[in-house]
């Protein structure tokens, strides 16, 4: 038994040592050169329209989709998307099961300490949502104060209710967040300005939730594996992309033209 | 010629020696009684003769053949055990009925595997089959349970279970049959039924080793009795001698426990 | 909607069941290699299997799906099991593969150890070989000490299928929750309840049916 209680021991401290050491390594090789010699870009996303979603055929389309297929196309490669849980994002792209993440992610601190990321392409705000026989009362910063909030754990909107040191739940994805407004396990939720505009109102679950007050405003990005040259590539790509008036073409598409930030 | 002959046997499990210098011979036809209290090396005794145990000194010889002897372990391999065990039987203190076969599926099953090994399995499968089945029914028949045949064991009786045990036993005709305290796992009404089926085997001289508490049956039905305390045969002889005239200061401290009961 | 809901519920569950059937067909002649390991007389084989069993079951299935399929690419550098979904899937596999096994190799110890040894003797005495007697004598006991417990892992692992999701593989609760971010439907991820329901309701009865079958004798 003591022999078997040392095993226990020995095996606990080897699996904390290569945990240990199993920090993402510098990536010597370039990774612009990694994915074109494989030949494909892979893009991890969630369902996030009008970023990222499925048309009717069952084809990945958006904003951002569209945007990471030219990009793709500019580096000679193909592009493939993958729906992934977004928590383990960074997981995906240090362990090369990804190649980059381009879903609507706002640049927080968090977002640019793990990743190489591209410059800013988009604005964004964090919006509080209430139902809407509520919505008269909290239309300013203060009146939500006492509110008690869900919010994606991980998320901008987590960090924003966290700023303000207002009290709120985290909770698994920005779509559950909703839900527990709408189950009225809590009292107002924080979510992108962008998928309010998609997920609440008429014609969905939630046609009682309407969004009001602005948290912050911030920006969206594109996420790469840490010390990864693909990064000032994309920098390259969006300003030719800008600069030919592409861009702004494609945001009129999915009706993001004024968030569109100059490149 | 003896039909066996145990000699000199010694077995120890770790530091205690369960069996000192343990011998006896046993003629055709002969039924030997092993007596004595719990823990005095009967069981360990009987387990050597089936190879369930290996002795670590001694020799065990069968029909003149040596089965086993300590000084040469050539005769150990797997293979040659099994042969070996063949020329015995054992009955268990709990039966050890196989639970998913009927009372005739136990008495067949080793025959139908054993016969597989014949060179004429093939040609004559349904002849041999249908020979192990007579002579399994036939066996259940000696031992009563005629109409029991198809019961699985769990719908049997103690003593039932037992006597369908004793036929299985028999089904590969062994030269010696032996029994490990066949009535201790009984209710006292059942020991009746199991002890009359041994009793017609003794009337039909089935060469028989019987480990049992029952002494009045020990003295009935045995042509020799042996008294073992502490690992060692402490006497040995007629029912008559060790009964009725026993020598050994054990043997009447024994013998009077048990009539005091 | 309805049509569309229904068809995209129909394969996530089509995923779901190829992770189940897959996991059985693996984990049951896996849990019988890992119990002879675990109850091994060669101390080199039964410890090491020992501890991989503990850790198995002493961790949880979602962190080991993590890891399963994260570790090589995140310690190694190498993600060997390639991009995509198929990767994915096969990574997600071999991770409930190892899980259940573990699982088994349990129930098949108890089962195996609970047969009494007066079963082995007796097939002994009568001249039986080894695998005569596992075969002939100790198999059917085995099976029907270990159909209970069995049947519990296989009625857990119907819902722990849905931890495959972790990893993006897409079974049902993955195409049920897709709903509610593209459409804001929420009706389609408590619908696959109802699949679930199903399921493990056809697995009690056929488990129920077997141990009837069973019954004849008792152990």
């Amino acid at each position: 038994m003591k022999k078997l209680t040392v095993l226990m021991l020995i095996f606990v401290l080897a699996i904390g040592c290569l945990t240990a050491c199993s920090q993402p390594a510098t990536e010597a090789e370039s990774d612009l050169a990694y994915v074109q010699d494989k030949g494909a870009l892979v893009v991890g996303i969630t369902d996030f329209a009008p970023m990222d979603y499925k048309d009717e055929s069952g084809k990945w389309i958006g904003f951002d989709a569209d945007m990471a297929t030219a990009f793709a196309e500019y580096l000679g490669v193909e592009v493939e998307f993958m729906e992934i849980e977004w928590d383990n994002k960074i997981m995906e792209l240090d362990s090369k099961a990804l190649d980059c993440v381009w879903n609507g992610m706002t640049l927080t601190d968090e977002v640019l300490n793990s990743m190489e990321c591209s410059n800013a392409y988009c604005d964004n705000a964090q919006v509080v949502v209430v139902p809407v026989a509520e919505a008269d009362k909290y239309q300013d910063i203060d009146s939500v104060s006492a509110l008690n909030f869900a919010v994606e754990s991980g998320s901008a909107g987590e960090i924003a209710v966290n700023d303000l040191g207002y009290p709120c739940t985290a909770v698994q994805s920005q779509s559950s967040a909703l839900m527990e407004v709408a189950a009225g396990t809590a009292d107002a939720c924080v979510i992108d300005l962008l998928m309010a505009g998609a997920m609440i109102g008429e014609g969905t679950s939630y046609p009682d939730l309407t969004h009001t007050v602005a948290l912050n405003s911030e920006k969206y990005g594109v996420g790469f594996r840490k010390g990864s040259d693909l990064a000032a590539e994309l920098n390259k790509f969006f300003a030719e992309y800008y600069a030919d008036g592409s861009m702004l073409e494609l945001a009129k598409t999915y009706g993001v033209q004024e968030s569109v930030i100059a490149q | 010629m003896s039909v066996l002959e145990v000699k000199n046997i010694s077995k120890s499990f770790g530091e205690t020696e369960v069996l000192k210098d343990v011998g006896f011979t046993l003629e055709k036809g002969e039924v030997i009684a092993i007596i004595g209290s719990s823990g005095s090396g009967k069981t360990t005794l009987l387990r050597c003769l089936n190879f369930l145990e290996t002795p670590d000194g001694g020799q065990i010889i069968v029909n003149g053949e040596t089965l086993f002897d300590a000084s040469n372990r050539t005769l150990c391999s797997e293979t040659d055990i099994r042969k070996n065990r063949l020329h015995f039987g054992l009955v268990f203190q709990s039966f050890n009925l196989f639970p998913q076969y009927t009372a005739l599926g136990n008495v067949k099953l080793a025959g139908e595997l054993l016969a597989k090994q014949r060179d004429d399995y093939k040609e004559q499968r349904r002849q041999i089959l249908q020979d192990i089945e007579e002579k399994a029914c036939e066996l259940l028949r000696q031992v009563g349970l005629s109409d029991k045949m198809h019961l699985y064991p769990h719908q049997l009786s103690g003593g039932q279970q037992q006597r369908v045990a004793i036929a299985r036993a028999l089904a590969l005709a062994p030269d010696v049959l032996c029994f490990d305290e066949p009535t201790s796992a009984l209710d006292p009404e059942l020991t009746g039924e199991v002890l009359k089926v041994i009793r017609s085997l003794a009337e039909k001289n089935t060469t028989m080793v019987i480990v049992t508490h029952e002494m009045q049956f020990a003295r009935d039905v045995a042509d020799k009795v042996v008294f073992m305390d502490d690992g060692v045969v402490v006497e040995a002889g007629t029912p008559e001698q060790v009964f009725g005239n026993p020598q050994q200061e054990r043997t009447i401290r024994f013998l009077e426990r048990y009539s005091e009961q | 909607m309805f049509q569309t809901v229904m068809a995209s519920l129909n394969e996530g569950f089509l995923k779901t069941l190829e992770i189940f059937v897959l996991t059985l067909l693996g984990a049951f002649p896996l849990g019988l290699i890992i119990c002879f390991g675990s109850t091994s007389q060669f101390r080199l084989l039964k410890y090491p299997v020992k501890l991989i069993v503990w850790c198995v079951r002493g961790t949880p299935l979602m962190l080991q799906l993590l890891i399963i399929y994260y570790g090589p690419g995140l310690i190694l550098g190498n993600n060997w099991w390639g991009n995509g979904s198929s990767g994915r899937f096969t990574a997600a596999i071999v991770a409930f593969i190892i899980n259940y096994a573990c699982y088994f190799s349990e129930i098949y110890r108890g089962g195996i150890e609970g047969v009494p040894k007066g079963q082995y003797e007796a097939g002994q005495v009568l001249g039986m070989t080894k695998s005569q007697i596992f075969f002939k004598v100790i198999f059917l006991q085995v099976i029907k000490r270990i159909i209970p417990p069995m049947g519990n892992e296989i009625i857990t692992l119907v819902k722990d299928t849905s931890l495959a999701r972790v990893i993006a593989v897409y079974e049902i609760i993955w195409s049920g929750q897709a709903f509610i971010k593209s459409s804001g439907l929420i009706w389609p991820l408590f619908f696959t309840g109802v699949y679930y329901l199903l399921f493990s309701g056809i697995l009690t009865l056929l488990l129920g049916r077997l141990e009837k079958k069973l019954e004849f004798f008792r152990v």
